[in-house]
């Protein structure tokens, strides 16, 4: 799921184009969020133990509301104003991507049955991690408490992560929240690792800028596609042999894939038959996306107080207590997001001062370990 | 090469004080003209400016425009360590990743070195335009401080009305409500105690209490405080740092969006 390595690559490369901001900093801010990621961040965390989930009397699993409200709430508490962006149907290239996944969970399925039987504690741990799964329900789930939550929700036609870099380039949203590095392919002008986040694993949140990103790569924005796609992405196969690494190199040599395709060792780089690039890099650059003014109606309203009762504690057995509180806290950070920011009234300026001397070798270790830190956590999603 | 002597030493105590509990981490930077720091909080709701001009210090030295970060709970735990009627002197080196802080008894008798690690931190620096405000209220800054603390037992908002017939400070909480008005006052003995009401155009603006609280943190600096208001800007509540410079607060006012209404 999303570019291999980029995250790496641009740490390497591209060190200025990432900070680390605090979850506080983004008061009052809109943000898209990419739901179905986070649903299944949810599924992998929320109350799961093995095999066991959380779920209803009837059986039904419920981690996903569970993680949804109380994340949502901890979003708008801090002054956060969240659109969550759910998928539509996905492209016909991913359809090989897709199937992919679907049978590495057969797979898992299987491998967990195994574990069961064999009694192994860490790999049933592993194995059910692999075989979680967001269903149609899950989403139709998230939705209906969201909009009783009063928050909007944006329905995707296609990939969400590419709606969600549509509101953001149309200045609907400050950014975008995902863990899929793909939005950054979208064009997301400002993309947020990290921000759904639970607050106990005290990670910052990881702010990417496009335009550094290929002011400091010194890549046009087409050629940073072409540099996701010959890294990898979920559209099409990557040469192999050829890395982020190597990649950025290619282009920076050759410009662009065409160019590195007739000047390449076709020898030592096996490239594949009927290799899809064009398609890919068509939906990176024009994906099918809503623009409508009507369909992305966002909006932000009052909570549906017995809506949000009547579903989460008639229908899934949530403790009333904790919900009619959790329902409160809406409520008052309702009246907090009217506190306006200052960056709406003063803009940010060039300083003129010389830092005292930087302190290099820790400066450096410590970004090391930051980008380590976010490779190890993306690399727990991306399974 | 940079070396500050400041002989009212406690003024920068005061100083410390007055910001840190807005802001943890903040760059100094010192120039030909003085020694400043601009910084917002967390939330990017307030900022604080500070301005301590070269002619305030007794011996000022900046070599070259110098941008130092610390941490603000630090070095208030070291200037702590500075009695009242101490002598303070700032030293840093070009390049260096310390900074230095001396303090000499008024009598010679005592020099303490401290020396404070330097920090790196990256910072924005947003650009204040010069305004003309609708409403500028000058009054004792105790005065104003009391205000901000009986009316944040109330309510957590206060709105600031500027009229014809004076400023008013109001604010309503699940308790009840709070009206403080206060008149122009110039029939004074000490010119400090006068309350000094320019108004331009009438204004009203909410703003967090919370926030205007720790502004007051600021009182011990200066007997009077000015508070300027515009119905597009934030307010800046401003002290003086006795003749050499000032501490600006600024503050975003509570806004009412259209999406916040109900639909």
């Amino acid at each position: 799921m999303g570019i291999k390595g980029l995250t790496k690559l641009l740490a390497d490369n591209a060190p200025n184009a990432m900070k680390e901001q605090k979850f506080e900093s983004y008061f009052g801010r809109k943000i898209a969020v990419d739901a179905s990621m986070s649903i299944y961040q949810f599924l992998i965390v929320v109350g799961r133990t093995g095999t066991e989930m959380l779920t209803n009397e009837a059986g039904e699993v419920t981690s996903h509301l569970q993680g949804m409200f109380n994340r949502t709430i901890r979003l708008l508490e801090a002054g956060i104003k969240p659109v969550y962006v759910f998928d539509g149907k996905p492209p016909e290239l991913k359809r090989q991507e897709l199937a992919k996944r679907y049978s590495k969970r057969a797979d898992a399925t299987a491998d967990l049955t195994g574990a069961i039987e064999a009694g192994n504690k860490e790999d049933i741990e592993k194995y059910s991690k692999r075989t979680v799964k967001v269903t149609k329900q899950h989403n139709d789930d998230c939705k209906r408490l969201l909009r009783l939550m009063g928050v909007p929700v944006v329905e995707a036609t296609s990939e969400a992560e590419a709606q969600c870099a549509a509101l953001c380039k149309a200045g609907k949203v400050y950014g975008v929240a995902s863990e899929d590095m793909d939005s950054l392919t979208f064009g997301a002008p400002k993309f947020l690792r990290h921000l759904m986040d639970p607050s106990s694993r005290k990670i910052p949140v990881m702010e990417f800028d496009v335009a550094k990103i290929l002011e400091e790569l010194q890549l046009t924005m087409d050629q940073f596609i072409d540099l996701c796609i010959l890294s990898g992405c979920d559209y099409c196969d990557s040469i192999r042999g050829i890395g982020g690494q190597t990649a950025l190199k290619l282009i920076r040599q050759h410009g662009s894939i065409e160019t590195i395709l007739e000047n390449i060792n076709k020898e030592r780089y096996q490239i594949p038959e009927e290799w899809p690039y064009n398609e890919a890099r068509k939906l990176f650059k024009e994906p099918d996306v809503l623009t409508d003014e009507e369909q992305l109606d966002i909006k932000w309203t009052s909570p549906d107080e017995e809506g949000i009762v009547q579903f989460l504690v008639n229908e899934n057995g949530f403790n009333i207590d904790r919900v009619t509180k959790a329902v409160e806290k809406i409520k008052s950070a309702k009246n907090k997001s009217s506190q306006g920011r200052l960056e709406s009234f003063f803009k940010p300026v060039a300083t003129s001062s010389v830092p005292a001397k930087r302190k290099e070798l820790p400066e450096s270790n410590a970004k090391g370990a930051a980008s380590k830190k976010t490779k190890g956590g993306g690399g727990r999603k991306k399974k | 090469m940079l070396e500050l002597r400041l002989v009212q030493g406690s003024l920068l105590k005061k100083v410390l004080e007055s910001i840190k509990d807005l802001v943890n981490d903040a760059n100094f930077d010192c120039s030909s003209t003085g020694f400043s720091l601009q910084a917002m909080d967390s939330s990017h709701v307030a900022l604080v400016s500070l301005l301590l001009r070269s002619e305030g210090f007794e011996h000022y030295r900046c070599d070259r425009n110098l941008s130092m970060g610390m941490n603000l709970g630090n070095m208030s735990k070291m200037l702590r360590c500075a009695g009242n009627d101490d002598i303070i002197t700032i030293k840093a080196d070009d390049g260096g990743d310390t900074v230095t802080f001396m303090f000499e008894s008024p009598t010679q008798d005592k020099i303490a070195d401290f020396e404070m690690k330097l920090m790196d931190i990256d910072s924005e620096h947003l650009g204040i335009p010069d305004a003309e405000y609708h409403s500028i209220v000058r009054m004792p800054s105790n005065e104003f401080s009391r205000i901000c603390k009986d009316l944040s037992s109330i309510g957590d908002t206060v709105v600031i009305s500027v009229t014809k017939e004076g400023v008013k400070f109001s604010t309503a909480g699940d308790i009840g409500t709070a009206n403080i008005v206060l008149r122009q006052n110039t029939t004074v003995d000490k010119p400090e105690d006068a309350i000094v009401i320019e108004m331009n155009e009438p204004v009203s603006l909410s703003f967090a209490l919370r926030y205007m609280n720790s502004f007051t943190k600021a009182t011990p600096l200066s007997d009077t405080v000015t508070i300027s208001l515009s119905s597009e800007l934030p307010v800046v509540v401003e002290y003086k740092v006795a003749e050499m410079g000032y501490i600006r607060y600024y503050l975003a006012p509570k806004i009412e969006e259209e999406e916040d209404t109900k639909t």
